[in-house]
């Protein structure tokens, strides 16, 4: 099958195509208000104070979220508080993503008349990268280029028994047919590591797998506390979740079955296509933006909801570039929350439909949004600051 | 009255997730992991519940997916719920390390 996307230059193809202006900040925001479009970052982590790897994941996500296939042109400011140190620096960010083949605009107000002329000059040239880019048709491209993310999240039981399955289904599929896949969450796999280890391409890939869990299962237990007491978290308990291992059993579900050709981290491009595990953190503000900026150009959310009373109207799109779709298997969240939902997998659970079928609606589903068709999030214009993913202490 | 449904979703588990809201009482019947079983709910069941298909005993492996879930932290009569005040996590538990270290 295939759908209908933004060829680029760099022979990757995009689902929408958007102006980009990097990293945040009161330049990035004044273009992205004034000029239709343009997506900006939004995130409180600028680099200053933090340590030359935690400097490298924030350029490696702004240059990844640079060279999305979803994003036509660049905007670099040089403004941010980061700029001086070397990992961050505007003219690197802005080579790095013009590698692609993209056109990259610096915008510095030192040279620039200052912020104000910063600022317009950003204006007027965000006003011409977006007509450029509106010039773009959308052409027929092959599944091999779909590259997709996922979490899971206020998981329940019927997350582990339809939910998860159907994105599992989906994973097989866009994988079998030369695709890219990412899945991660690595406190989520504690007590399914082995499982997921078996279906490694590489004895080196089992080996990062079941050393990302050590780690992290470590981490856990210096804690010194019962991990039921941090997760599962209080919503996964309310839905019928016992324990981590119960979560992370159901969680790799959504992982399909094809062989796991790498372990990457937060933000990294991987080499090749397959299916990915990235050694992440759960949190919904952190995991997309790190897939998007590793090259997702769709990310899914497999929603329980056993635990989300009143919950009508769900924020959305905190991967920046990438159309974000809700799922769910749940009959009372989906209820609740229709308007949210891109797909729903209840039908599995209360009317017997047959898992491979869910599995190919969702297929169905993910296809016509990477072509052109909003998701539901994609409707609202409210967007939630991302929470870059570092790891090491501030100073 | 009709049997209230739970899937199975391994033929070694010994516990099935509810997919109706139970009411102590009720029989149940499973679908899934091989063999159909038919039991009565010995105490209300929410949906996405786990009901124990057996009599687990006090720290016998719990298991789920074809996994160990956690082991029981006290006795489980069959037909019972199974969740955090019988079912006990045994991995990152930070909590036993340093009881350990004490």
């Amino acid at each position: 099958m295939s759908f209908l996307g933004y060829h680029r230059a760099d022979e990757f193809v995009g689902t929408r195509n958007y102006v980009l202006v990097i990293p945040q900040g009161l330049i990035a925001k004044a273009i992205g208000d004034f000029v239709a479009g343009v997506r900006t970052i939004q995130t409180v982590d600028h680099g200053s104070g933090r340590t030359a790897n935690d400097r490298e994941r924030i350029a490696r996500v702004l240059i990844g979220l640079g060279r999305n296939p979803n994003v036509a042109s660049v905007i670099v400011h040089a403004a941010s508080p980061g700029v001086g140190y070397p990992e961050l620096r505007a003219e690197r960010l802005a080579d790095e993503i013009a590698a692609s083949g993209k056109r990259v605009e610096v915008i510095d107000p030192a040279k620039d008349g200052g912020v104000y002329g910063a600022m317009a000059k950003g204006m007027q040239l965000a006003r011409m990268m977006v007509y450029e880019a509106s010039k773009l048709r959308r052409v027929e491209a092959g599944d091999e280029h779909l590259c997709l993310g996922v979490k899971c999240g206020y998981s329940d039981t019927t997350s582990g028994i339809a939910g998860n399955p159907a994105i599992g289904y989906l994973f097989d599929k866009v994988v079998g047919a030369g695709g890219t896949a990412f899945f991660g969450e690595t406190t989520e796999i504690i007590g399914a590591e082995h499982s997921l280890a078996k279906r490694a391409a590489t004895p080196q890939v089992a080996k990062a797998i079941l050393d990302a869990v050590a780690r992290r299962e470590e981490m856990a237990k210096s804690t010194g506390l019962d991990i039921r007491t941090i997760n599962p978290v209080p919503s996964n308990i309310k839905g019928g979740i016992s324990s981590l291992e119960e979560k992370s059993l159901g969680a790799i579900h959504k992982a399909g079955t094809a062989p796991i050709q790498g372990v990457l981290q937060y933000a990294e491009r991987p080499k090749g296509k397959g299916l990915y595990f990235v050694d992440n953190w759960m949190g919904h503000l952190s995991i997309f933006a790190g897939y998007a900026a590793a090259g997702a150009n769709l990310v899914l959310f497999q929603l329980g909801g056993g635990g989300l009373a009143g919950r009508d109207l769900m924020e959305g799109s905190p991967s920046i570039v990438a159309p974000f779709l809700w799922c769910t298997a749940n009959p009372q969240t989906y209820q609740m929350a229709k308007d949210n939902i891109d797909f729903y997998s209840g039908s599995v659970i209360m009317d017997g439909e047959d898992p491979q079928e869910a599995g190919e609606r969702l297929y169905r589903t993910v296809i016509d949004i990477a072509s052109g068709t909003l998701s539901r999030s994609e409707t609202l214009r409210h967007t939630d600051p991302v929470d870059l993913y570092l790891e090491e202490p501030r100073f | 009255m009709a049997a209230k449904r739970a899937l199975v979703m391994h033929p070694k588990d010994n516990v099935a997730t509810t997919v109706e809201e139970i009411q102590p009482g009720d029989q149940v019947r499973t679908a899934g992991g091989g063999e159909i079983r038919s039991l009565a709910a010995v105490e209300a069941i929410p949906f996405g519940f786990k009901i124990a298909l057996e009599e687990i005993p006090q720290g016998a492996i719990i298991v789920k997916y074809g996994e160990t879930i956690g082991k029981a932290s006290r006795p489980i009569s069959r037909g019972a719920l199974v969740h955090v005040h019988n079912l006990e996590g045994t991995r990152a538990r930070g909590d036993l390390e340093g009881r350990e270290k004490q």
